[in-house]
C-alpha cells in the first residue's frame, strides 16, 4: 500500500510537471503564424488567412454570398477579426513579429510603410503584377498616392484602398465628413428652419430649442447633440478652422514657414463653441466616453437631435433601416441631412486628393499560389461584374437584371449587411464608390448625398489646401513624437475646469517643445 | 557538490515540480533580458535585436527631452505612493478583522465575498464601475431620486485617482488578505491563552499579539510593493480612463503604451522607457529592503543586520 502511494505521488508530480511544461510550450509561438498558406481539403483549395476589421459570424460565413466567393476562387478563409480599438496595435505586433496573415487591412501611415518596406516586413509584389491583374491595377492607380509610394519604395508593398474608382460624388472630390443628420420632425415642432447647410452657431441654436421644448418628450434622456470626440473635432473645430485639418496638424504659411495648426487663434475660437455646447448641456454630457457609437443613440435609441452622419449614401440607408427596425419610424419623415459650415459660412475641409482609406498588405511569407489566388479575387472584384456582386449580392436572389439594368429585389427592410454580415471579399475598392450608383440604396439618398458633396465645394469657395507631399513623406522621430490624438486632446480641454483660453495656452505651451523641434526640421528641409 | 547532488536526488519529486517554474522564469524573465539592449540600439526588424546598429544613449536623451515622459514618471510615483498609503493597510486590517470573527461560517462567507472580485479582469471590473458611476448609472440614479444633482464621476480629474484607489481596494484587498490570514494562522495559540488569563481584551490581543506576529509578513509585502512603485496597474488605468481624465491618467505604463502603439513604431524608444522603469523599480526595492533591515526587520533578501550576529551568539551562550 505504501509503495503504491509513493508511486502514485511520483506519477502525479511527474504528470503535473509535464503538463505545466507542455502548457508553456503551447503558449510559445513555436514557429506558428497567422500566415496559414496551406492547402485545404481539396487538392486545389487554398486556405488563405485574412485579417480585417469586420466581425463575420460562423453562420454568416455559411451564407450564399461568402460561399459564392469560396467556390468561385476555390479558397477557404482563415479569418482573423481585428477589433477597431486595437487595430493599430495588433497590426504592429503581427508585422514586427512576422505573424502577419496572408492578407490584411492595415491603417496606412507613411513612416511605418517606409520602415516595413525597407525592412522586408511586407510582401513585395512581382514587377509584372499590373499586367497580370489589370483591373486591380486600374483601381490601384485611382489613388495617386499609390504611384508615389511605389516610386519611393522601388516597388509595390502597399495597396491603398481607393474610395472612388468608377464613380465620384464630385470633381474634385471632397471629404465625406461634415454631413450631419438632424431630427426633422423635432425641428418642425420647434419652428427651426430646414436648410441644406447650417453654421455651428445655428446648430447650437437648434439644440437650445430642442433642450427647452423637448419635442420628443424624452425628459432626462434627451441629448440635443451627440458627437464623440473624433466627430466633435470635425464638427466644431475643423468646420471653423482651416488650420485644424484631420490629415495633418501642420501647414505652410504664405511666407513659406511651417506652423502648427492647433496653436492658431481660429482653433481657440472653435474650441469656445465646442465648450459652449458642452457647458450648456447641448452636447452629450458624457461625449468623452463615446467611441464611434454616437450614431446608435440617434437611430437605435432615438434620443438625439443632431449627430454626425457622414456623406455616404449607404450611411443614410443604414439610418433608414435601423430606424424602421428599432424605432418603427420612417426615416424619410424624421431625418434631414445637411452640411456643417463654419460660422463664416464656409466649408473648411480639404479635397480628398489622395482618394484612399486604409490599405491592403500581404505577408512576406505568403506562398506564390496564395498571393496569386487573392489577386485573382481582387482583380475580379474590381470588374463591373465583381462590383455588382460585392455591393448587391447574388444574382437572382438579391438582384436581377431588368431592361439591362441591375435592380435590387431585396425586401425594403432588409439590407445586405443584415443578410450576409460584413462582405469582406469586397476588400479592395471601397463600397463608397458603388454607393454613388448602387440601386439597392434609395435613389433619393444617393442624389441627396451627391448634392451635399457638391454643396461642400460650393461653400468651400475654392479655399482648399492641397496635400503637402513633403510633409506626408517626411520621416523622423520628431514627427513621430507629435502624432497627438487631437480628438482626445480637445475633448480634454473642453471638460477641464477654469478658463478655456488659459487652459488652451497652457496646452500649447506644454506641447510646443516637441512641436518646435518638428517645425524646425520642416522649415530647414522644405 | 556530491552532497548537493544527493540532496537533490533525495527530494527529486519536489525538484521536478520546481522545474516548470524555473523553465518559465528562464524563458519569460531571463531570456528576454537580452532584448533590453534594444534601448541602446536603433531597432530594425529585418536585422533583429542583435544585428541592429547601436545608438548609444540617444533613446534616453530623447526620452528625457519629452515633457510627457517626465510628467508620467512623477504621476506614477505620486499615484503609487498614495496607493501604498491608502490601499496597503486595508488587507492587513481585513485579515485582522476576519481573524476576530467568531462564527467561522460567516467568516468564510465574507472571505469569499471579498476575494471574488480578484478573479474578475479589469475589463469587466471597469465595465461594472463605468455602468454604476455613469450619468445614467445606479449611483447618479439614487442621487437624483434623493433630489441631488448628477455628479460627473467618470469625467472628473479630481475623482479619477480616488476611483483608482477604491476600485483597487475593492478588487484586490480580499485576495491580498489571504497571505496575512495564513501568517495569523501560524501564531502560537498559547500566546492568546496566556493573554486571556492576564485579562487582555480582544483588541489588546489583536494589537499586541496578532499584529506584531505578522509584522515580518507585512514588511516583506511592503518591500515587494515598494519595488513596484514605478509600475501601475495598466489594465486598471487603461480601462477606467477616458479623454476627460487623460491628464491625470497618463502614468508611465500608459505613456509606454502610447509611444509603442499609438504613434509610429519605435521599439527602441519604448524599450528605453521600460528599462528606465525597471531600473528605478529595482532601486526602490533595494532601498525598501535596506530600510526594513535598518529598522530591525529581516528584509526581503534575509541576511543579518550589523551586530545582530553577535547578539544572537550572546543570547545562545546565555541560554546555554
Amino acid at each position: 500500500m505504501k509503495g503504491y502511494r509513493k508511486w502514485t505521488k511520483r506519477a502525479v508530480s511527474l504528470g503535473l510537471a509535464a503538463l505545466m511544461t507542455l502548457s508553456m510550450a503551447g503558449c510559445s509561438n513555436g514557429g506558428g503564424s497567422n500566415g496559414g498558406s496551406s492547402s485545404g481539403g481539396d487538392d486545389d483549395t487554398l486556405t488563405i488567412s485574412f485579417g480585417a476589421l469586420d466581425n463575420v459570424t460562423k453562420e454568416q460565413w455559411e451564407t450564399d454570398f461568402h460561399q459564392f466567393f469560396m467556390d468561385k476562387f476555390n479558397i477557404k478563409w482563415d479569418f482573423n477579426y481585428v477589433e477597431w480599438a486595437s487595430w493599430d496595435e495588433k497590426m504592429r505586433v503581427w508585422i514586427n513579429s512576422g505573424d502577419l496573415p496572408d492578407v490584411s487591412i492595415w491603417n496606412y501611415n507613411y513612416t511605418d510603410a517606409k520602415n516595413y518596406a525597407e525592412q522586408g516586413l511586407l510582401y513585395k509584389f512581382p514587377d509584372d503584377w499590373k499586367e497580370r491583374w489589370p483591373n486591380a491595377a486600374m483601381a490601384y492607380e485611382a489613388s495617386p498616392l499609390n504611384t508615389q509610394l511605389e516610386e519611393r519604395f522601388g516597388g509595390t508593398y502597399v495597396m491603398l484602398r481607393p474610395t472612388y474608382v468608377y464613380h465620384a460624388q464630385t470633381d474634385p472630390m471632397v471629404n465625406q465628413i461634415g454631413v450631419i443628420g438632424i431630427r426633422k420632425d423635432w425641428a418642425e415642432a420647434v419652428g427651426f428652419e430646414i436648410k441644406d447647410a447650417y453654421t455651428v452657431d445655428e446648430i447650437l441654436e437648434f439644440a437650445r430649442l430642442i433642450k427647452e421644448q423637448d419635442p420628443g418628450n424624452l425628459g432626462s434622456s434627451l441629448i440635443p447633440i451627440c458627437f464623440d470626440p473624433a466627430n466633435s473635432l470635425t464638427c466644431f473645430v475643423s468646420s471653423n478652422s482651416r488650420h485644424s485639418r484631420i490629415e495633418t496638424a501642420f501647414y505652410k504659411e504664405e511666407n513659406g514657414e511651417y506652423q502648427w495648426g492647433p496653436a492658431d487663434e481660429s482653433v481657440l475660437e472653435a474650441l469656445k463653441l465646442y465648450q459652449q455646447a458642452y457647458r450648456e448641456g447641448l452636447l452629450d454630457p458624457e461625449f468623452y466616453l463615446l467611441n464611434d457609437n454616437d450614431k446608435d443613440k440617434f437611430y437605435i435609441n432615438g434620443t438625439v437631435a443632431v449627430y454626425h452622419m457622414g456623406g455616404v449614401a449607404e450611411f443614410r440607408q443604414t439610418v433608414d433601416t435601423e430606424m424602421r427596425n428599432n424605432l418603427q419610424l420612417n426615416s424619410d419623415d424624421v431625418v434631414h441631412e445637411a452640411i456643417l459650415l463654419g460660422n463664416d459660412e464656409k466649408y473648411h475641409n480639404i479635397i480628398l486628393g489622395s482618394n484612399y482609406w486604409s490599405s491592403l498588405i500581404f505577408s512576406p511569407n505568403i506562398s506564390d499560389e496564395n498571393f496569386e489566388r487573392i489577386m485573382d479575387l481582387i482583380d475580379w472584384t474590381c470588374t463591373e461584374a465583381g462590383q455588382i456582386v460585392c455591393n448587391m449580392g447574388i444574382e437572382g436572389v438579391d438582384w436581377e437584371y431588368q431592361d439591362g439594368e441591375a435592380v435590387s429585389i431585396l425586401p425594403e427592410d432588409t439590407s445586405l449587411l443584415d443578410k450576409y454580415g460584413p462582405r469582406v471579399e469586397s476588400m479592395y475598392i471601397l463600397e463608397d464608390d458603388f454607393a454613388v450608383v448602387n440601386p439597392s440604396i434609395k435613389e433619393e439618398y444617393r442624389n441627396r448625398m451627391n448634392s451635399l458633396a457638391q454643396l461642400k465645394l460650393d461653400y468651400g469657395q475654392g479655399e482648399y489646401d492641397d496635400i503637402d507631399w513633403n510633409q506626408e513623406f517626411h520621416v523622423s522621430r520628431a514627427k513621430d513624437r507629435v502624432q497627438f490624438d487631437y480628438g482626445q486632446e480637445y475633448a480634454n480641454l473642453i471638460v477641464q475646469e477654469g478658463d478655456l483660453e488659459t487652459n488652451w495656452k497652457a496646452w500649447v505651451d506644454e506641447k510646443m517643445p516637441l512641436v518646435q523641434e518638428y517645425l524646425d526640421e520642416l522649415n530647414s528641409s522644405y | 557538490m556530491r552532497r548537493l547532488g544527493k540532496e537533490i536526488w533525495k527530494n527529486r519529486a519536489l525538484y521536478i515540480m520546481l522545474l516548470p517554474g524555473l523553465v518559465w522564469f528562464f524563458i519569460f524573465a531571463y531570456m528576454p533580458m537580452g532584448g533590453l539592449t534594444l534601448a541602446f540600439k536603433d531597432f530594425n526588424a529585418s536585422l533583429g535585436i542583435w544585428g541592429s546598429p547601436w545608438s548609444g544613449l540617444d533613446n534616453f536623451r530623447d526620452l528625457f527631452h519629452d515633457p510627457a515622459f517626465l510628467r508620467s514618471v512623477w504621476r506614477t510615483l505620486a499615484i503609487n505612493i498614495g496607493k501604498l498609503i491608502v490601499s496597503f493597510p486595508v488587507p492587513v486590517a481585513l485579515a485582522l478583522l476576519f481573524n476576530e470573527l467568531r462564527m467561522r461560517r460567516y467568516s468564510k462567507a465574507l472571505q469569499t465575498v471579498f476575494t471574488f472580485p480578484n478573479f474578475l479582469s479589469w475589463v469587466i471590473t471597469s465595465g461594472i464601475i463605468i455602468n454604476i458611476l455613469s450619468n445614467s448609472g445606479l449611483v447618479n440614479g439614487l442621487l437624483q431620486t434623493m433630489g441631488f444633482d448628477i455628479v460627473n464621476f467618470l469625467g472628473s480629474e479630481k475623482m479619477f485617482i480616488p476611483m483608482l484607489y477604491l476600485s483597487e481596494i475593492w478588487k484586490t484587498s480580499g485576495w491580498s488578505a489571504i497571505i496575512y490570514m495564513a501568517s495569523i494562522s501560524g501564531i502560537d495559540a498559547e500566546q492568546y491563552e496566556a493573554a486571556q488569563l492576564d485579562g487582555a481584551s480582544r483588541f489588546q490581543m489583536m494589537m499586541h499579539i496578532t499584529l506584531p506576529s505578522i509584522a515580518p509578513t507585512i514588511i516583506v509585502m511592503f518591500i515587494l510593493a515598494s519595488g513596484n512603485l514605478m509600475t501601475s496597474s495598466f489594465d486598471q488605468v487603461f480601462n477606467l480612463s477616458n479623454a476627460a481624465t487623460k491628464n491625470v491618467a497618463e502614468v508611465l505604463d500608459m505613456y509606454i503604451y502610447r509611444i509603442t502603439f499609438q504613434s509610429s513604431t519605435d521599439f527602441s524608444f519604448s524599450t528605453a522607457a521600460s528599462l528606465f522603469r525597471s531600473v528605478v523599480n529595482m532601486i526602490l526595492l533595494l532601498a525598501a529592503d535596506w530600510g526594513a533591515k535598518r529598522m530591525g526587520g529581516t528584509g526581503l533578501f534575509g541576511g543579518v543586520q550589523k551586530g545582530e550576529g553577535k547578539r544572537e551568539k550572546r543570547k545562545a551562550r546565555k541560554a546555554a
